[in-house]
């Protein structure tokens, strides 16, 4: 249940560490809260400082404070109910950053992720993630 | 409605033996159940119970007008390996009952097929009866809460029991349910590698 300035971690490689939300996409319902699988717009708050390699490449993934950017929500601390009538809960919000085409910007995951992923399409995540609840 | 539900209760494996075991007119003696001969010219014939013609519940007219009709359903709907579980683990005054801080490993059908974690609650609804496990996985908690009677739950096995005694096994837990676990990580940690230790 991420919304406006619910903040997350980000558990991927690109160098953000966290990030707040800012909008929800394509989400129909009125109330624009982001859950597992959702893909939402970020503002980087705090990120790794970028390395002179890559600052002097042009190609190379530069994240600092202050981007905008996407991310696909993988965890929640509010619980997601599974069809069988399981629930999940983690004890944190975690996202991992996409570009607009829904390519995931980094290379590695580290962390568990939820598998509501797969059901709503981001296979590609769930297959790269170490852990898959 | 309630003819559905009766008829989903009477097509339940265990309830034509026991309408069979009522009407069986053999001695004591014997010791499987011969029915009432229908057959002409052989005195013990056994029919299958399948055979019996269906007796409603004795009390079908009370349950048609709506007295009994939540007792009836909650004995009727689990499955049988689900009521098993229900009457001992999961029941609220039985002996043998999980009592919350016991460490369980469950299996199921779906993704994650194995989760294993300390109980810290169990939510007593009949049918609906859910537990919580909880786990750190990969520096992240992780609770998970399963339905009991659910067709996808293949199994329950307890790796600790919590028990009441004191000593070695521990205080007992003065809580039904344990959600101070998510605020103190050393005891998390301290559960969670005991638990990576026996699953190795």
């Amino acid at each position: 249940m991420l919304g406006l300035k619910a903040t997350m971690t980000i558990i991927d490689n690109s160098g953000a560490l966290l990030a707040e939300c800012v909008n929800v996409l394509k989400r129909k319902t009125g109330h624009g809260l982001a859950t597992v699988g959702d893909e939402i717009v970020v503002v980087v708050q705090k990120a790794r400082p970028v390395s002179a390699v890559a600052s002097q490449s042009a190609t190379a993934l530069k994240i600092r404070r202050g981007d905008v950017r996407r991310a696909v929500v993988v965890r929640t601390k509010k619980e997601v109910i599974r069809p069988d009538g399981r629930k999940i809960r983690f004890d944190d919000n975690a996202a991992v950053l996409i570009n607009t085409k829904k390519e995931l910007l980094a290379t590695r995951i580290n962390g568990v992720v939820s598998a509501d992923l797969r059901m709503k399409g981001w296979g590609k995540i769930a297959s790269i993630a170490p852990k898959v609840m | 409605m309630a003819t559905a539900l009766l008829n989903r209760s009477l097509r339940r494996p265990g309830f034509l033996p026991s309408i069979a075991r009522t009407l069986s007119t053999a001695s004591a003696s014997t010791s499987s159940a011969t029915l009432p001969s229908t057959v002409p010219f052989v005195q013990n014939a056994i029919i299958s119970p399948s055979a019996v013609v269906l007796q409603p519940p004795p009390r079908m007219d009370r349950i048609l007008k709506g007295k009994g009709l939540m007792a009836h359903i909650n004995q009727t709907l689990p499955s049988p390996q689900a009521k098993s579980l229900l009457d001992t683990l999961f029941n609220r005054s039985h002996p043998d009952r999980l009592l919350p801080g016991s460490v369980l490993s469950v299996t199921t059908q779906h993704a994650p097929t194995n989760f294993s974690g300390v109980l810290i609650g169990v939510r007593y609804k009949g049918p609906d009866t859910s537990f919580t496990l909880r786990n750190i996985i990969q520096r992240t908690g992780v609770e998970m809460t399963f339905m009991v009677c659910s067709p996808a739950l293949k199994d329950i096995k307890v790796v600790h029991r919590a028990g009441g005694g004191g000593g070695r096994q521990g205080r007992r837990i003065r809580r039904a349910k344990l959600f101070y676990l998510r605020d103190q990580p050393a005891k998390m940690t301290a559960i969670s590698t005991s638990i990576k230790r026996t699953q190795r």
